[in-house]
């Protein structure tokens, strides 16, 4: 019964890979990252001896910048593409649970995105080599935490893709993800604003997607520790937050009416 | 069955502010204070960035603003390294940026930790400020008050004060108070007089915080030194010091606050007599220690800060 579960989401997460993959505006995000780091070698000379910094610093900035645009603009295609396709009406007559679609959408994203991340950590690698940087492993850290927001992301994306219609998703999706990297402002409103009540100003930045929590790229590329605690409750906070996204997008998802 | 997604849910979502404050607890803990400015030439981003100058200045201004507010928020060791080239940055990009001069000039004199420490390198800024806007008598009083507060020169700062009045549009008070410093320079009083006029003419908040924190920093060394002539007085009529201040206040000085405006006690040493702002004190500043010997110390009667609350709500908000 487990196993039946797992083997028809592991095929829908499959075939959105497959079929992501298969998306050109892919590629091209993945040419423009791999440009962006390569540009590093040109801004280096605008720098006094910090040239390695830069490399790392733009290189995981552009890990983080498009890995957010692809996990936004293919997440929130995920259900509504599928939906308007009309594609998803016979697999739906198959024996597949609406819940195992969603998680299955949100596999495949997450194997796709594994993927052009690790190809672009791999482009920065590769370029600090050739500039005869040290390979410094720190960025793998930085790179790993970045993807657990990525998936984050997915999740959000996936949740307003199952809620709303695309466009309106990709806003929801947008707005979120950028106050959810500000979510320390909010946190911090009663400090410039006291009229803002604690408790409010508290439970909007509880409610957020923080994604503060994982951007370790400053911290990485000064080679400052990262305790093992905080990377350990940033993975329960991305398996909670996302967790919660996800059974809302398959609540959502099958109470939704296809006709 | 279809409790359980409920149940799921419930349990995530009483698990995210779990994490999160658990992940705010490690960050602060973990926090190394590190920022990094790669260029640092404002002509050289000047060039770079055709057209767009002004929108650089600003935003460097504001990295420049983020930079100071978390280096007072929360950096330890507060050493505010990358402030001075940040506004030398912003100020290169845009010379017309008054806020710039002044602000960055009062977050870069200001004594640790609440500024840089550096009163040369502030001063050297509103002098090229003055120079980039001639018709500006603010960046001129600044630089003035810049002169007599941090490098202690009232004869400089009269001066200045005394170009400044000549600018279009300068406040009457301008001269007076170039007169005054000129009289009594160096004086406490002087001091409070001018930060006064600063924090009832600023209009930003931060200024107008700073010349309040100052005048409440005077006000406590007032009540110091009014403590300090109790003890004197309390040692003449009864042949030894009081053992503590709570012994002085109940031996007939009953108004003796022993809290200053920021709140924390006065610091007494039974065996000097001494009396001093503690250094634990929001409202501890070096300079004002220094200064009441050369300051006609007013009364203790009629001293503000006698009657003040230990609350520091209590002064100026």
């Amino acid at each position: 019964m487990a196993a039946g579960r797992l083997s028809r989401t592991a095929a829908v997460a499959m075939n959105t890979y497959r079929e992501s993959v298969r998306e050109r505006v892919l590629y091209n995000l993945l040419f423009f990252a791999l440009l962006m780091t390569l540009s590093g070698l040109l801004l280096r000379d605008l720098s006094i001896r910090q040239d390695d910094r830069i490399l790392k610093d733009l290189g995981l900035a552009a890990i983080d910048l498009f890995g957010t645009v692809i996990a936004i603009f293919i997440g929130v295609g995920l259900v509504n593409k599928e939906i308007d396709r009309r594609s998803l009406y016979p697999l739906l007559a198959k024996p597949l649970r609406r819940s195992e679609f969603v998680v299955g959408k949100f596999a495949g994203l997450s194997l796709t995105l594994l993927v052009n991340v690790a190809a672009m950590t791999a482009g920065l690698y590769f370029t600090l080599a050739v500039t005869r940087h040290p390979l410094d492993l720190h960025i793998a850290k930085a790179v790993a935490c970045l993807y657990l927001g990525l998936l984050l992301t997915v999740a959000l994306a996936l949740f307003f893709s199952a809620v709303t219609s695309a466009g309106l998703a990709v806003v929801c999706t947008i707005s979120l993800v950028l106050a959810g990297r500000f979510a320390d402002v909010v946190r911090n409103m009663p400090e410039v604003a006291p009229s803002v009540p604690r408790a409010l100003a508290r439970a909007v930045y509880f409610a957020l997607p923080n994604f503060a929590n994982f951007d370790l790229k400053d911290r990485v590329v000064h080679a400052d520790p990262i305790s093992p605690a905080y990377l350990a409750w940033m993975a329960v906070y991305a398996v909670a937050y996302g967790g919660l996204l996800l059974t809302g997008a398959a609540a959502v998802f099958a109470r939704r009416d296809l006709k | 069955m279809r409790a359980l997604p409920l149940l799921v849910a419930a349990a995530l979502a009483v698990l995210v502010p779990r994490a999160q404050d658990e992940l705010d607890r490690l960050r602060a803990q973990d926090a190394r204070e590190r920022a990094v400015l790669y260029v640092r030439s404002g002509d050289r981003l000047r060039r770079l960035a055709p057209g767009f100058r002004s929108l650089l200045a600003d935003l460097y201004w504001l990295r420049t603003v983020q930079y100071y507010g978390a280096q007072i928020a929360y950096s330890k060791e507060k050493k505010f390294e990358l402030l001075q080239p940040l506004v030398t940055i912003t100020t290169r990009l845009d010379p017309r940026f008054e806020l710039a001069y002044r602000y960055g000039a009062t977050f870069l004199a200001e004594p640790p930790p609440r500024g840089a420490g550096q009163p040369e390198a502030a001063v050297a800024l509103l002098e090229r400020g003055a120079r980039a806007l001639p018709d500006s008598w603010r960046v001129r009083q600044d630089l003035g008050f810049s002169h007599f507060f941090y490098l202690d020169d009232a004869a400089t700062a009269s001066r200045v004060l005394l170009d400044a009045s000549r600018i279009p549009g300068a406040p009457y008070w301008l001269v007076t108070l170039a007169a005054e410093l000129l009289r009594r320079g160096g004086e406490r009083e002087t001091s409070r007089l001018l930060w006064q006029q600063i924090y009832e003419q600023a209009d930003e908040a931060p200024i107008k915080e700073n010349a309040r924190m100052h005048v409440l920093q005077i006000e406590a060394a007032d009540t110091a030194d009014a403590i300090g002539r109790a003890v004197e007085e309390f040692a003449r009529q009864r042949g030894r010091r009081p053992a503590s201040l709570p012994e002085l206040k109940a031996s007939g000085w009953p108004d003796l606050p022993l809290y200053d405006p920021g709140a924390t006690p006065f610091e007494y040493d039974p065996a000097t007599g001494q009396v001093a702002v503690s250094r634990r004190s929001p409202v501890w500043a070096p300079g004002y220690a220094r200064r009441p010997e050369r300051s006609p110390i007013r009364p203790a009667p009629s001293a503000a800060p006698v009657t003040a609350s230990p609350q520091p709500t209590a002064h100026g908000r």
